[in-house]
């Protein structure tokens, strides 16, 4: 045969479901050869090069650029350069990609599993059988059912309301009633208009039937407020949105963030705490290590060492069940100009405060430059993101799924506090938020960890051991 | 403004509108109360006594005792009606309607109409009604909303004796029939009645509590029990418009309206059965035209679809009764 070869969108990590074709970098019929890249793939974590394993010409390209594949979908068929078109058209016809319902090319994603099967109920109390769907599929106790229908018949919105958490109505309560006998005849809302305005319902001419003073006959006399008149009347333009579609990184952020948002609940455990031995330790520690680690750094490593002593937040949660780590896989919160990324400070707990330096700035730089691998930013344990150089007091972050944890941090910021000597002196504080999985970690847990971890921050000689 | 009971506020407005215009007449059965007994024939007064006094200062010819049959009282008046007279009929008890049905239905009602507007029929119909007084079923009915569904005839139902008389004034002089209705249970309630001439204009509810969280749309006996539990509940900091209709026909849809489309709520309490019911008008009327407003569906306080039961344990829990008024505001109040 002519050497034919299916390219399909491969598979670069275990979460990885689907990529997108950034950018072909071979038009049809090209010849490359191995190691020539032949396109760039962008995932939900990063953008890669692909590059060529084997000889050969790119005969027919199937996947359009820029449309999310699921892995395995072919996406270009190679062959020798006597390969005759209909036998590569016949070859795409025939693509099967390996281990996915997916047909070739075809760029949907598959079709969810089917939903568990409702609840059978059974009940000889009289229901419509609207209602009866509606509790098998919302799994409700009919016992707990008031039927109000006729002889007890439950009806839909039996159901439906007892599906629902308890009302808690907004009252707005009563209003005084002038109860003197009417001398003119005014609907109630009417009356009520005139009192509030101060007019007289007897100078009021009622249009409603048989002379009755309605409410627009009362409004109608209420004095609009006279505009301002101050040069001219300023006229808003128009006021039309700028349309730009989400670009694919923020695509992924929007649906991690809001799956994380919507089916985690996070617990908040918010410390302050004293950082002016850690800053001024930071001076000495950085000449005698010969680097420059930031605040952030010596967070790693704090969080990292207090990770090592409380393994029950050192997790990352997949569906029922927890996965314990021994190492810390710390994330860090990269702002980019492309958007949120989180490459991964591996071993942090093993590793010294100049190693994690050296580690993050790299990280760092890759992220600004966008030449993250997938290694990078695959997995981790715990995140930590500090926005403290845009001079915020504190915040609370979303979890970064699968982990269990992330730690938010603030600015340094200036307090006064009472010192133990009982004199009052300014000092330097810094707001942590950790942001808890509590389907995984409890209060009690990730608030022993925040002690250790307050602990390291204000006696940082523990970060050195 | 003068203390007075509601049977005299209707006493007085007929004596003070027979004595305004010589039309004016008044008949039924028993009302001169005393004929042929031995006390003379200003004896009783009527058995609600409410035409004390009528036939002494007015006379035979415009105080008239009829037969027992309120087909005849119903039809003279009509007659009266249409030969220029302004006939104030009593029926002894609402329940009695269904005998003069006809008069009602097809004649006083549809005179205007199908004389094409060239004849007014200015008959008032008063008649007592209402349970609450171990009657049994044939002698404590509600019949307000048989009539409403009657195009051509007004429907009034006073609940306090200032409207009796602002409203029995308005009856006797409006150019229509009128069924005037008086609850039994309130011929001896107390209240400020105003002083001089008082005419309260059809179509206009009263508003007799202001809140803002659920509307009250009542009636008749109701409308006192409304009101003292939307006193109760404003202790809590739950407001309730209370509306006390006035007239059923016509019925004064604007002020239900403004309400609901303020609090989202409606409760309505009415005193009679609940089907082809007022209170099924009101929640239909709400519910085409304030849907959007609403907050819970409407919650409707009636008897059961039963005849009144003659046992006073049976009647009193057969009768909406505050607790029960309270219970569907609170329901609608927790509506999810």
């Amino acid at each position: 045969m002519a050497n034919i070869r299916a390219f399909t969108m491969p598979k670069w990590g275990i979460e990885m479901t689907e990529g997108t074709v950034a950018e072909w970098m071979l038009k049809e019929g090209d010849a490359f050869v191995r190691g020539d890249t032949l396109c760039l793939i962008e995932t939900d974590k990063i953008t890669n090069d692909v590059d060529a394993e084997f000889d050969s010409v790119l005969r027919k390209v199937v996947a359009p650029m820029g449309e999310a594949l699921p892995v395995g979908t072919l996406l270009a068929v190679f062959a020798d350069a006597d390969a005759d078109d209909a036998a590569i058209d016949a070859f795409v016809g025939a693509f099967k990609a390996p281990n996915t319902a997916v047909a070739a090319g075809a760029g949907k994603t598959p079709a969810p599993a089917p939903a568990a099967p409702p609840r059978i109920i059974e009940t000889n109390r009289p229901i419509s059988p609207e209602a009866l769907r509606l509790a098998q599929e919302l799994d409700i106790d009919l016992a707990h059912v008031e039927g109000t229908g006729r002889n007890g018949r439950i009806t839909y919105q039996d159901v439906q309301q007892a599906s629902r958490p308890e009302a808690r109505p907004v009252l707005l309560g009563p209003l005084d009633l002038d109860d003197a006998p009417e001398k003119h005849y005014g609907s109630p809302l009417a009356r009520r208009l005139a009192a509030m305005h101060g007019i007289d319902l007897g100078t009021v001419k009622g249009t409603g039937a048989r002379g009755r003073i309605r409410k627009a006959d009362v409004l109608a006399l209420v004095p609009q407020p006279a505009a301002a008149r101050v040069g001219a009347p300023f006229t808003p333009g128009e006021n039309r949105p700028r349309i730009a579609p989400m670009d694919k990184i923020r695509k992924v952020v929007a649906r991690r963030l809001t799956e994380a948002a919507t089916t985690i609940p996070h617990i908040y455990l918010r410390a302050s705490v004293k950082v002016d031995d850690l800053l001024a330790m930071r001076k000495t520690a950085n000449l005698v290590l010969g680097v420059k680690a930031s605040i952030n750094d010596y967070l790693v490593r704090a969080a990292a060492v207090a990770l090592a002593r409380h393994p029950d937040i050192n997790i990352q949660v997949h569906g029922e069940a927890i996965h314990h780590f021994p190492h810390a896989d710390i994330a860090i919160a990269v702002a980019t100009e492309r958007g949120l990324v989180t490459p991964i400070v591996r071993g942090a707990d093993q590793m010294r405060i100049d190693q994690i330096a050296t580690a993050t700035s790299a990280l760092i730089a890759k992220a600004q430059t966008g030449k993250l691998a997938y290694a990078d930013v695959d997995g981790g344990t715990f995140s930590i993101s500090n926005l403290g150089m845009f001079g915020l007091d504190a915040f609370d972050a979303i979890i970064n799924p699968p982990q269990g944890a992330i730690l938010a941090v603030g600015a340094v910021m200036r307090a006064l506090a009472e010192e133990n000597d009982g004199e009052i002196r300014f000092e330097s504080r810094l707001a942590l938020t950790l942001s808890c999985d509590h389907r995984a970690i409890d209060g009690a847990a990730g608030a022993r960890f925040m002690a250790t971890l307050k602990g390291l921050i204000e006696a940082p000689e523990g970060l050195f051991e | 403004m003068a203390q007075m009971m509601y049977r005299d506020a209707v006493l007085q407005t007929l004596f003070a509108e027979m004595e305004r215009d010589e039309n004016v007449v008044v008949l039924g059965e028993d009302i001169v109360g005393g004929m042929g007994t031995a006390g003379g024939p200003e004896a009783i007064g009527g058995i609600w006594s409410t035409s004390v006094g009528l036939f002494d200062k007015f006379g035979k010819d415009r105080v008239i005792d009829t037969p027992i049959s309120e087909s005849a009282i119903v039809g003279a008046a009509a007659g009266l009606a249409l030969a220029g007279k302004r006939p104030v009929a009593e029926l002894m008890f609402a329940d009695f309607i269904g005998v003069s049905l006809d008069q009602i239905w097809n004649q006083i009602g549809k005179f205007r109409y199908m004389f094409g507007g060239k004849t007014t029929c200015p008959a008032v119909i008063r008649m007592a009604y209402g349970a609450g007084f171990n009657a049994a079923a044939q002698h404590s009915q509600s019949v307000y909303a048989l009539l409403t569904a009657m195009p051509g005839i007004k429907v009034v139902t006073p609940s306090t004796p200032a409207d009796v008389k602002g409203l029995l004034t308005q009856a006797i002089r409006d150019d229509d029939p009128v069924i005037f209705m008086e609850h039994k249970a309130l011929y001896g309630t107390m209240g400020e009645v105003p002083d001089g001439d008082y005419a309260i204009p059809f179509g206009h509810a009263r508003l007799c509590r202001a809140g803002q969280d659920v509307t009250i749309v009542t009636l008749g006996l109701m409308v006192g029990f409304c009101e003292a539990v939307a006193d109760k509940l404003a202790t809590e900091g739950i407001g309730c418009d209370v509306i006390d209709l006035r007239t059923t026909s016509p019925m004064d849809e604007e002020a239900i309206l403004d309400s609901v489309e303020i609090t989202g709520r409606l409760v309505v309490v009415d005193e009679s059965p609940p089907r082809c019911s007022l209170a099924s008008d009101i929640a239909g009327l709400v519910t085409t035209k304030a849907f959007a407003s609403l907050k819970a569906p409407p919650a409707l306080v009636t008897t059961p679809h039963t005849p009144i039961p003659f046992a006073r344990e049976l009647e009193s829990n057969y009768l909406p009764s505050p607790d029960k008024i309270e219970a569907a505001i609170r329901q609608t109040l927790a509506w999810r």
